[in-house]
């Protein structure tokens, strides 16, 4: 069920015509690359003819050379062009072709439609609308997706954190339904003041976390009380291998800063300094201390949403 | 999943097709492993590995033993040893060609007579030691014979070493038996390789080069004769012994004690070059030819020697799994070679 979506593989500028991009997307293993002219492609990383990884190769104009033996690969139909040495009458039969993924770029991210059916129009990062300047990374976590997912919502200090915010686990209402995503509040402070969060009369701070319940396009943003957004990063994540998560991320301040910030957050804005930080290393210690709370409307959610499938069967 | 490569058979017929190639699984017995180096055998008992079974090799007085336990416990363990080793806990051993041969498979059906017959190697093994090198590959033997075997990938893989380039004609043979494989590739005014240039001294622009390479299936014993013209012979042995289906391991030898130097010492070394290449692709094709797949792989024709070398391996695995572990009557494992390598043409 969670195949047939658009998944945002990769950032844009982790892709280029050089040397293809390997990345596992929801399991699949994909060499991403563009042509010249600057359209990105995802294939199959296997070659059909003994197996190796098309990452491994190199770009040419029309898609990819495998590396092994040089059989090239057309990036948009996957189809095999062009087998090194055949004589000028000798063709490729027609069939001969790696798997190809339609793709669909927006935002800063390269998206791959992992999926049976025709690709629909709703791209992830397409809500994703950044303001100047960009804070981008990538990482491979160990932690399974479907878990991170659910940290996302029970426990986010364990997967990002904001430049002098410290969040809390006092949710703000329950988790609530949103475009296929589960929207939740939590309080957060300023770290630079004196006040323990739990004299704390009214959250200056909200953590909003969107997570999704197919998918793995995740979006946190930092607010004022007021819900002025200061902060916003979108996560792009996805099953690895061995239990590990892919991740990619783009975020960015908002304008609309105001006067609400500490003296030490706008220090540190204007020295350019990262408002967030994306962790790579997860504390398995406060992994396992996280008690699950608003991430059981998840799981019920991914449930309901098997029924139909299973009813097709 | 939608497969794009294959799906054009017909429904119905599927099951009449042969099945994928999956040759990390095979375990051909009943032949001779050139185990080791002789020179890596002392008094001090060394263990290698054949399909997981342990070989001890060491010497006594001089002559090799091979054993499936350490010699100091060899007495104790000998009632639990396999039927590799007949109850006894010691494999027949030869040596021969600078090599400690041992027997893989039913003792009793261990005969010198189906010792590979390597021409340019001298019997006695007496052969200097920059001839000899180890190499290991991250993938099983036959996926590392695959790869020696096949002629195109050298464009790609190994441009800046053994890199082809244009020739004006370039024609491949292929040859077998029911135990062997043999590929001969004739190739006229060739840009000469980088090797031969650079360390070999081959100052004209063009050589014709003619190689052998006879495969001994069970045993993945390739024996290449590769001559060059002008240019040098650089005959060589790469055994391919499967450690396991993962692993496999090639203590070859580059007898180029005819060329001269500094070529003749350089050359057997150039596997510390090309091995990593090869292993980069042959490491992950590995764990995809484990389990048999729908996706059949696509080949070309020039993959010719390689599919029937797969074909032949195939041949031979289906007889062992009847139960067949016989030698066939047009197989002569220890059938002088010579001519065929091209010697003395
Ligand atoms: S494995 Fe890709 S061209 Fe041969
Ligand atoms: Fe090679």
């Amino acid at each position: 069920m969670a195949d047939n979506a658009w998944w945002a593989s990769a950032l844009s500028e982790a892709v280029n015509n050089g040397k293809p991009l390997a990345v596992v997307c929801n399991g699949e293993e994909l060499a991403l690359f563009r042509d010249r002219q600057g359209q990105a492609f995802a294939l199959e990383d296997r070659c059909p003819h003994r197996r190796v990884p098309l990452s491994l190769g190199c770009v040419v104009e029309s898609g990819i050379q495998c590396g092994y033996h040089g059989w090239t690969f057309d990036g948009a139909s996957g189809a095999c062009t062009a087998i090194p040495n055949l004589h000028a009458n000798e063709r490729v039969p027609a069939r001969y072709a790696a798997r190809a993924y339609s793709v669909a770029e927006r935002n800063g991210f390269v998206h791959v439609w992992l999926g049976e059916d025709e690709p629909n129009e709703s791209v992830p990062a397409a809500t994703y609308l950044p303001e100047g300047r960009e804070y981008t990374g990538a990482a491979t976590v160990s932690i399974q997706h479907e878990e991170y997912l659910a940290a996302m919502l029970d426990g986010p200090h364990c997967l990002i954190s904001f430049d002098a915010v410290r969040m809390t686990d006092f949710f703000l209402g329950d988790p609530c339904l949103k475009d296929n995503h589960l929207v939740l509040d939590r309080g957060a402070v300023w770290s630079t003041k004196v006040l323990p969060p739990q004299f704390v009369v009214d959250y200056p701070l909200i953590v909003r976390t969107s997570v999704p319940v197919c998918g793995g396009d995740i979006r946190v943003d930092l607010l004022t009380e007021e819900e002025t957004p200061l902060c916003t990063v979108f996560i792009a994540s996805g099953a690895n291998r061995r239990g590990t998560t892919s991740l990619c991320w783009r975020g960015f301040l908002h304008r609309s800063e105001g006067g609400v910030a500490p003296l030490r957050w706008r220090a540190a804005r204007r020295a350019q300094r990262p408002p967030f930080r994306v962790h790579s290393h997860v504390d398995g210690e406060a992994l396992a201390a996280l008690l699950v709370a608003p991430s059981r409307d998840l799981d019920r959610l991914r449930d309901q949403s098997l029924i139909p499938v299973r009813a097709a069967v | 999943m939608h497969t794009v490569s294959t799906n054009d058979t017909v429904a119905g017929q599927r099951s009449k097709r042969p099945s994928d190639w999956t040759p990390v699984n095979y375990d051909l017995h009943d032949t001779w492993f050139p185990v080791s180096h002789s020179r890596d055998v002392s008094s001090r008992p060394i263990r290698r590995i054949i399909h997981s079974q342990p070989y001890f090799l060491w010497r006594e007085n001089g002559i090799s033993q091979a054993a499936e336990f350490h010699p100091s416990r060899l007495a104790a363990l000998r009632h639990a040893s396999s039927a590799f080793t007949g109850g006894s806990g010691s494999y027949p051993v030869i040596e021969r060609y600078g090599y400690i041969w041992a027997w893989y498979g039913n003792p009793d059906h261990a005969d010198i007579q189906l010792l590979p017959h390597i021409p340019f190697l001298p019997l006695d093994g007496n052969i200097p030691g920059y001839t000899q090198r180890t190499v290991r590959f991250d993938a099983s033997s036959a996926l590392s014979v695959e790869n020696l075997i096949d002629l195109t990938h050298a464009d790609f893989l190994h441009a800046n070493t053994i890199g082809d380039g244009i020739s004006e004609s370039d024609v491949v043979e292929v040859e077998w038996t029911s135990e062997t494989v043999t590929r001969t590739r004739m190739v006229t005014q060739k840009s000469v390789a980088p090797v031969m240039r650079w360390v070999g001294g081959i100052r004209a622009k063009y050589q014709d080069f003619r190689a052998v390479l006879h495969i001994h299936l069970r045993s993945n014993v390739c024996i290449s004769y590769p001559r060059f013209r002008p240019g040098y012979d650089v005959p060589n042995l790469q055994p391919f012994l499967p450690v396991g289906r993962h692993r496999s391991r090639c203590d070859v030898t580059f007898n180029t004690t005819a060329a001269p130097s500094p070529f003749r010492y350089l050359m057997p070394r150039i596997n510390y070059i090309i091995q990593p290449q090869d292993n980069s692709v042959v490491r992950p094709q590995n764990q995809r030819y484990l389990d048999e797949s729908d996706r059949r792989d696509l080949h070309s024709r020039f993959d010719a020697p390689g599919t029937r070398y797969r074909y032949q391996m195939e041949q031979l695995a289906k007889r062992q799994r009847r139960g067949d572990f016989s030698y066939g009557t047009d197989a002569e494992p220890g059938r002088d070679i010579t001519t065929l390598l091209g010697m003395d043409g």
